[in-house]
């Protein structure tokens, strides 16, 4: 699904990520865990194509096709998500309508019928139920004035009317508290498939305990510095960072 | 001195057929319009060394004079079917059409029309508010008119349904009237449309007159063709707790001048100055407003938005007096725009006059472009990024729309604005939708 081979990012001049190997396979969860200002967002945007983040060397293939070199339009209707960590705020663009607008792109590039205004209405209901999200939300602006904990959830409402093979969560834990984690938790393993993939990027081990990852990876000053299975997140809770950044400093490749 | 004599008078002969027909006009309008003549010669076409037009160079309009007509306008989509109400069509300023009926409680007549028949009762209004002493265009306009629209409703009358006046170009200069009057406690809806093709000068002059408790809704879709000239002067008087709301649409024309003067002659009143303008390629665009807060407790709110692209300039200027006697003055003062590319630009200025000391007045000007952040977040769901920046542009300038009361006329806007910003899929669907 997604190959990730020795990628070096800069920002202005400045590196970021420093050789990061990653391979998700489908149906597979990974998690990405790190301190803050590690790169974990970096990682994430340079996935979805945001610009202002130059790739120095390295290359990321998903589905076999060169990822970078695909607008980030054409990466979302290939089946890419990001949630973002920082939900953006569009004014005068409802919820609603904006949703229309992207799954018909989505569905237009696979060769589907658009739908009509009251064929999304039916998807928007189905969808909307396990996220437990007022209605009112899809009538106002997209992530205007929605608390923290409502734009996490707006993403992974998003998320599911899209229906990506390759969901990379940012941090959609922050700012949740426990009974709004676990909706969040609940509405991506109502996603879980077989052939759909997810990288839930996060700070803490807490959301993996809902959201059980097949793999932890753990990033450090833009590098992965361990990789293991879902136990190595309750041993990273037990040890904190700080292991990790010994092992930064001599950084050994280690097998999954 | 002699030559100044000499040449004045030749450029009074190349009027000579104004004083033609002025001769069967009522001696008081025949007064009004000599010195208006005169003051025009005297102040000539602003230039831009002249403060109020520093950003909106004029400098051709003694040409147009001489151009050939303009090709026919086409007018068939300009009726706004659907809108409801009373059309009346005038073609370079004379009535050429009505469609629809007169609503209860108010005249609309042709000036023209009525100034032969009875001009009674036109002495007071017609050339009453619209000052030109300071005014060149204004002048020009009150000395040369021929006919226009004049609106009057009966005290207490309210009336629904818009009057709708179409102002089509048909030659290379037109001169544009209209006079609203509404009695105490009554209402009234006007819309003004001006379109044409080709290239030609409309210079247009709206006066309204608001009676005690009087409710006067005004809106103007300046849709000229983008080669065109278009000048226009609406000034309003408003008595006693009346209100006074003008939307100014500017689409058009290659260069277009909007003074926008409003007197709040009594206490209790209010006003609301609006407008959005969306200009492109070589287009200019300068919205003037004034609001003379001459009495105590009135209100006056302005809220212009602007889009500009390509190289388009615009100019805002807004100026608020608030007179010695005008306590408890409440103006809010707005102008708001999004440039699209690097070579458009916009000039704005609030400008405001204070001499009362118990007044609550506020202004903001802000200039900004599409937001990054926002085009990327829709570009990550899927969306094509010209669409993106369609949308965005959309969801901008609608937020203006808003101050529009009358429904089907946003709705009209709307689709207006959509096309403006050539939206491949025309999506009626979607623009109810994006109402908030
Ligand atoms: N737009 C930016 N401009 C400059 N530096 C940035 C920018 N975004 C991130 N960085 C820097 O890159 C590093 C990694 O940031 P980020 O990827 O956001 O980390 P994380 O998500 O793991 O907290 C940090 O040092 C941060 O300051
Ligand atoms: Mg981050």
């Amino acid at each position: 699904m997604l190959e990730i081979k020795d990628l070096h990012v800069s920002i202005e001049g400045r590196a970021i990520l420093k050789g990061i190997d990653l391979s998700v396979g489908e149906g597979e969860v990974h998690a990405v865990m790190g301190p803050n200002g590690s790169g974990k967002s970096t990682l994430a945007s340079v996935l979805a194509g945001r610009e202002g983040y130059e790739v120095t060397s390295g290359a990321v293939t998903y589905k076999g096709r060169d990822l970078l070199e695909t607008a980030p339009e054409i990466r979302a209707r290939e089946g890419v998500f990001m949630a973002f960590q920082y939900p953006v705020e569009i004014p005068g663009v409802t919820n609603m309508y904006f949703l229309r607008e992207a799954l018909n792109a989505v569905r237009k590039h696979r060769g589907e019928e658009e739908l009509s205004a009251g064929e999304f209405l039916k998807v928007v209901r189905e969808k909307i139920g396990p996220l437990q999200m007022d209605r009112s939300m899809l009538k106002r602006a997209v992530n205007e004035g929605f608390s923290g904990g409502e734009k996490k959830r707006n993403e992974i409402f998003q998320m599911s009317i899209l229906e990506p093979a390759l969901a990379i969560l940012d941090e959609t834990d922050s700012g949740l508290d426990i009974d709004a984690l676990k909706i969040v938790a609940a509405g991506v393993n109502g996603l879980r498939s077989a052939n759909r993939s997810f990288v839930v990027v996060t700070h803490y081990q807490r959301l993996l305990n809902y959201i059980v990852p097949d793999y932890v990876h753990v990033l450090a000053d833009g590098r992965i510095v361990k990789s293991g299975g879902k136990s190595l997140a309750l041993e990273l809770e037990e040890k904190g960072y700080g292991w990790t950044e010994e092992t930064a400093a001599n950084p050994q490749p280690v097998g999954v | 001195m002699v030559a100044v004599v000499e040449d004045l008078n030749a450029r009074l002969r190349g009027f000579e057929s104004l004083r033609e027909r002025a001769a069967g006009e009522p001696e008081w309008l025949q007064r009004r319009r000599r010195p208006a003549l005169e003051r025009f010669f005297a102040l000539g076409i602003p230039t831009v060394k002249n403060e109020e037009y520093k950003y909106t160079n004029l400098s051709a309009l003694p040409q147009v004079e001489f151009f050939d007509a303009p090709p026919a306008a086409d007018t068939s989509a300009a009726a706004y079917r659907g809108l409801g109400g009373f059309t009346l069509r005038f073609d370079s300023g004379r009535l050429a059409a009505a469609d629809g009926e007169v609503p209860q409680g108010v005249s609309v007549r042709s000036i023209a029309e009525r100034l032969r028949n009875d001009p009674d009762g036109l002495e007071s209004l017609l050339g009453a508010c619209a000052a030109f002493e300071d005014h060149a265009l204004a002048a020009r306009n009150t000395a040369c008119f021929e006919d226009g629209a004049v609106i009057e409703v009966a005290p207490g009358a309210v009336v629904e349904e818009p009057i709708h006046l179409v102002f089509a170009a048909a030659s290379a200069v037109s001169n544009a009237r209209v006079l609203i009057a509404a009695g105490r406690n009554s209402q009234v809806r006007v819309i003004e449309s001006y379109i044409g093709a080709g290239k030609y000068w409309t210079n247009a002059v709206t006066e309204v007159y608001a009676g005690e408790n009087a409710v006067v809704e005004h809106y103007r879709a300046q849709l000229e063709s983008v080669e065109a000239f278009h000048t226009g002067c609406f000034q309003a008087v408003q008595e006693r707790a009346s209100k006074v709301s003008t939307f100014s649409l500017s689409f058009g024309a290659a260069v277009a001048r909007n003074d926008i003067n409003t007197r709040l002659n009594g206490e209790g009143c209010e006003c609301a100055l609006d407008g959005l303008y969306a200009v492109k390629g070589g287009q200019h665009v300068d919205h003037h407003t004034a609001i003379d807060h001459v009495m105590p407790h009135c209100n006056s709110h302005q809220l212009y938005k602007g889009v500009l692209d390509g190289s388009a300039t615009g100019v805002f200027n807004g100026k608020i007096f608030v007179r010695r006697n005008a306590q408890k003055t409440d103006a809010i003062q707005n102008n708001k725009n999004l440039l699209l590319s690097d070579k458009a630009d916009i000039n704005t200025k609030p400008q405001l006059e204070i001499d009362a000391n118990d007044v609550r007045c506020t202004h903001g000007a802000t200039i900004g472009q599409l937001d990054a952040a926002a085009l990327f977040y829709m570009q990550s769901r899927g969306i094509d990024v010209e669409r993106a920046r369609n949308l965005l542009t959309y969801a901008f300038a609608a937020d203006a729309l808003e101050r529009i009361r009358l429904e089907p006329l946003r709705t009209h806007f709307e689709n207006l604005l959509l096309r403006t910003f050539a939206d491949k899929t025309e999506d009626r669907q979607g623009v109810t939708e994006w109402r908030p």
